[in-house]
C-alpha cells in the first residue's frame, strides 16, 4: 500500500509539472464552468418562464368566467413540465420533446416549446452541456494525460528502473490509474461540489423528490465512467510498443466509442424500427377515430349503439325523456372511444420507441458510453420513460379535465339547449390545479438495468485486464 | 552472492547466452568483457529477471531470480547504461521516490548526504534531472544503491559516454562499494576501466565466456593483446 501511495504522488507530482497538463485541464474546467453556467441560465430562464406562465394559465382557467362546460373543455389550459436543476447539467430529451403541451377535449396535442425546433440538425451533436462535455470532451483529456503513461517509462528507461526495484507491474499501474483518478477529481471536483450544492438547494424539491440522491448518484456515474476511460487509457498505454502506437489506439477508439458507435446505433434503430411521421401518425389516428380501429366498429355505429343501450335501460323512446343530459354521456362517450384509439396507436408508437431503446440498450454493452449516456439523461430527469411518465400523467389530468366537463353538463343541463347552461368558477376550481413529480431515481433506473449490468461488466473487463490478464508485458523491448 | 550456472538465452535460433557459468563473491567486481552482441546485456537482464533464461539458472544469493523475483530484487541494485530518471522530478525527489519504493525511509537529510557522498555537486541536488549530464544521473544511480544498501550492483556499460574525469569518478564509487562488500557484475566495453576497477575479468564472445581471469593476474596489456586476440584474431 505504501508503495502504491509512493507511485501516487510520484505521478501527481510530473503531471503537475507537464505544462500541456496544466493547459488542457484548464480548457476543461472552462467549457464545463461555460457549459454549466450557460444550462443554469436556461435553466432559471426556462424555470421562470414555466412558473409564470403555469401561474397566468392557471389564472385564465379560473377566471374564463361562466360557460358551457364543453366549451371550457375546448378552451383548454397549457400544462408543464417542471425543469430539474439537474437538467442544466444533462439536456437530454428536453430539447427536442419539448416541456409544454395544450390540454383539449378531443385532442391529444403534442408538446411544444422544443428549442431543436428552432435550430438546424446540428444542434443534435453541438450542443454544448456539461454532460456532453464530460462524456465527450474529459475523455479526451484523461487520452492526452495518459497515453504516454507507460510507453514514456519504458522508452526513457525509467520502467526497467523501477521493475529492478522489485516493484509488480500491477502495482504500478494501480499507482498510475490511481493518480489520474486523483487528478481527475481535483480539476472536476469543483464542478461536482457546484452540481451537489445546486441540487440541494433547488427549489424543484416539490418536483423531484430526490435531488440530492439523484446528484449523488450523478457523480458516481460520472466517477465510473471517467474511472474506465483512465484505466483503459493507462492500459493501452502499457500494452502499447511507443506512445504514438498508443495514442492512435486510444483516439481511434474514442472516435469508434464516443462519434461513430453511438451515432450508428441511433441511426440502425431508426432504420430497423421506423417511426410513423407526425402528419401519418395524426391522420391514422382522425381515420380511425371515424372508421374505428381497423374499420371493425365505426364511431357512428358504437355511439348509435350506446343510444339504444340507454334507450333501453332508462325504457324511453327518445333521449330527450332522459333523467339527464344525454349530449353530455354521449360526448364522454366520444371522448373515450377517441381515448382507445389513440390508446391504440400510442401503445403502437411505444412499442417501436421501446424497440429503438433496446437496440441502443444492447448495444450499451459494447459501449460504455452509450450507457453512461442513458443514465445520465434518466437521473437528470429528462430521458425517455421520464418524458413518458410525464406525458401518462398529463394525459390521465387531460381525460379526468374532460370527464368532469362531460359530467357537469350531462347532470345540470337540458338535452338540445347547449347554450342555454354555462358553468361557473365553482366548477373550474374542481379542476386541481396540474401538479407533476417525477417517479424516484430507482424507480427510473428500472428501466435501465441493461446499461447497469453493461457498466458493471466493464468495470470487471478492465479490473480483470489489469489485475488478471497476463500478458507479455516486458520492461524492456525485445 | 552472483552465480550463473548453465545459464543459457536463446531468441529464435539465435544464442545471445550460451551455458555460462561464472559467480561472484561479495566484495568482487566481475567486469564482462566483449564485442556489441557478445551477451553482456543480455546477462545483465537475465540477472535481474527481464528476461526469462531458456536454460539454467541465475542466481542471487543462492536464489533462483525467476522463483524468488521479489527477494532477489530486494538485494540489487541496478545502474543501465544511460540511467534515465523522471526528467520533471529533482535529483533529490528521484532518490526520495526510489528509496520510498525499496522501503527504505530516510530524512530528506540523510537524501542529500547520501546524493554528496555519490560525487552529485550540492548545486544541482534539487534541481530537476533534466538539467543534468549522463554522468550526473549515474551518480544519482550509485546514490540510490548505497541508499538501498544493495548487496549486489549490476551495471550494464555505466561509463560509456562519461568523460575521463566522471568515469574516474565512478570508479572510484564502485570501489567504496567494493569495500563495503558489495558484489558488483559489471558489463563493459572499456578495457581499462576493468583492469583498473574490477577484481575479476571475463571475456564473452557469441554468447560464451571464453576466458576468464583475476585482474591481477594479468597487465592492461596482455588484456588488450588477448581481447583483441579473441575477439577479433588480431
Amino acid at each position: 500500500m505504501h508503495q502504491l501511495w509512493i507511485i501516487v504522488i510520484k505521478e501527481i507530482k510530473i503531471a503537475i509539472r507537464e505544462k500541456l497538463v496544466l493547459i488542457l485541464a484548464s480548457t476543461i474546467v472552462m467549457l464545463i464552468a461555460v457549459a454549466l453556467y450557460a444550462g443554469y441560465l436556461s435553466y432559471q430562464q426556462q424555470r421562470s418562464i414555466i412558473v409564470k406562465t403555469k401561474a397566468e394559465k392557471r389564472q385564465e382557467w379560473l377566471n374564463q368566467g361562466d360557460k358551457h362546460p364543453h366549451i371550457a373543455a375546448h378552451y383548454g389550459t397549457f400544462v408543464f413540465k417542471p425543469k430539474t436543476a439537474l437538467s442544466s447539467f444533462d439536456f437530454g430529451l428536453d430539447a427536442y420533446n419539448g416541456t409544454s403541451i395544450y390540454l383539449e377535449a378531443h385532442y391529444q396535442h403534442e408538446f411544444m416549446f422544443r428549442p431543436a425546433q428552432d435550430h438546424s440538425s446540428m444542434i443534435r451533436f453541438g450542443e454544448l452541456s456539461s454532460a456532453l462535455v464530460l462524456k465527450v470532451l474529459v475523455p479526451l483529456l484523461i487520452i492526452f494525460l495518459t497515453f504516454t503513461s507507460y510507453t514514456q517509462e519504458r522508452e526513457s528507461g525509467t520502467l526497467k528502473l523501477l521493475v529492478s526495484q522489485g516493484i509488480a507491474l500491477s502495482r504500478i499501474t494501480w499507482g498510475k490509474i490511481l493518480a489520474y483518478c486523483s487528478i481527475m477529481t481535483v480539476i472536476l471536483s469543483p464542478f461536482f461540489l457546484g452540481m451537489l450544492l445546486l441540487s440541494t438547494i433547488s427549489v424543484q424539491q416539490e418536483s423531484i423528490p430526490d435531488m440530492t440522491t439523484r446528484a449523488t448518484l450523478m457523480i458516481l456515474l460520472y466517477g465510473v465512467y471517467l474511472f474506465l476511460f483512465i484505466a483503459f487509457s493507462v492500459w493501452v498505454s502499457q500494452r502499447s510498443s511507443s506512445g504514438r502506437n498508443a495514442l492512435l489506439t486510444l483516439l481511434s477508439c474514442w472516435m469508434l466509442l464516443v462519434i461513430l458507435m453511438p451515432k450508428t446505433v441511433a441511426n440502425l434503430s431508426e432504420s430497423f424500427y421506423s417511426l410513423p411521421s407526425m402528419r401519418e401518425f395524426k391522420a391514422t389516428i382522425e381515420k380511425d377515430k371515424i372508421d374505428g380501429i381497423d374499420g371493425k366498429q365505426p364511431r357512428s355505429e358504437y355511439l348509435a349503439k350506446l343510444r339504444k343501450q340507454y334507450l333501453e335501460k332508462y325504457e324511453v323512446d327518445s333521449v330527450q325523456q332522459l333523467p339527464f343530459n344525454y349530449e353530455g354521456v354521449s360526448m364522454q362517450a366520444g371522448e373515450e372511444y377517441g381515448n382507445t384509439i389513440y390508446d391504440h396507436h400510442m401503445d403502437k408508437l411505444q412499442k417501436i420507441f421501446e424497440s429503438q431503446n433496446q437496440l441502443v440498450s444492447i448495444s450499451s454493452m459494447f459501449n460504455p458510453f452509450l450507457s453512461v449516456q442513458n443514465l445520465s439523461m434518466a437521473l437528470a430527469g429528462t430521458d425517455m420513460y421520464t418524458f413518458k411518465h410525464f406525458e401518462d400523467v398529463v394525459e390521465k389530468y387531460r381525460r379526468e379535465l374532460v370527464r368532469r366537463m362531460n359530467r357537469d353538463m350531462a347532470e345540470n343541463s337540458k338535452y338540445g339547449d347547449f347554450y342555454g347552461y354555462e358553468a361557473g368558477i365553482d366548477l373550474w376550481q374542481e379542476i386541481e390545479d396540474f401538479s407533476y413529480r417525477t417517479p424516484t431515481a430507482q424507480e427510473v433506473l428500472r428501466n435501465y438495468r441493461v446499461e447497469l449490468t453493461s457498466l458493471l461488466l466493464w468495470m470487471s473487463l478492465i479490473i480483470w485486464l489489469i489485475i488478471g490478464f497476463k500478458g507479455n508485458i516486458k520492461p524492456i523491448d525485445g | 552472492m552472483l552465480q550463473a550456472i548453465n545459464l543459457t538465452k536463446r531468441f529464435g535460433a539465435f544464442t545471445a547466452v550460451d551455458a555460462l557459468n561464472l559467480s561472484v563473491k561479495s566484495g568482487e567486481i566481475y567486469c564482462l568483457l566483449g564485442a556489441n552482441g557478445a551477451g553482456k546485456s543480455t546477462t545483465i537482464n537475465l540477472f535481474l529477471n527481464f528476461i526469462a533464461p531458456t536454460s539454467g539458472t541465475a542466481r542471487i544469493k543462492s536464489m533462483d531470480v525467476t522463483d524468488q523475483k521479489a527477494q532477489t530484487k530486494q538485494l540489487l541494485s541496478y545502474i543501465p547504461e544511460n540511467l534515465m530518471l523522471y526528467p520533471n522530478l529533482t535529483g533529490w525527489e528521484n532518490l526520495d521516490f526510489f528509496c520510498g519504493l525499496g522501503g527504505k525511509d530516510y530524512s530528506k537529510d540523510q537524501l542529500e548526504q547520501l546524493l554528496k557522498e555519490s560525487g552529485l555537486q550540492p548545486d544541482f541536488i534539487h534541481q530537476r534531472v533534466s538539467s543534468y549530464s549522463k554522468g550526473m544521473r549515474q551518480k544519482v544511480g550509485i546514490a540510490l544503491a548505497l541508499a538501498r544498501e544493495a548487496e549486489v550492483l549490476l551495471l550494464d556499460e555505466p561509463t560509456s559516454g562519461l568523460d575521463p574525469k566522471a568515469s574516474n569518478e565512478f570508479s572510484e564509487l564502485l570501489l567504496e562499494m567494493k569495500e563495503k562488500g558489495v558484489a558488483t557484475l559489471m558489463a563493459t566495453h572499456d578495457l581499462f576501466r576493468a583492469k583498473d576497477t574490477g577484481t575479476h575479468i571475463g571475456i564473452m564472445k557469441e554468447g560464451k565466456l571464453i576466458e576468464q581471469f583475476t585482474s591481477g593476474e594479468v597487465s592492461f596489456r596482455d588484456l588488450e593483446h588477448t581481447y583483441l586476440r579473441l575477439n577479433y584474431n588480431a
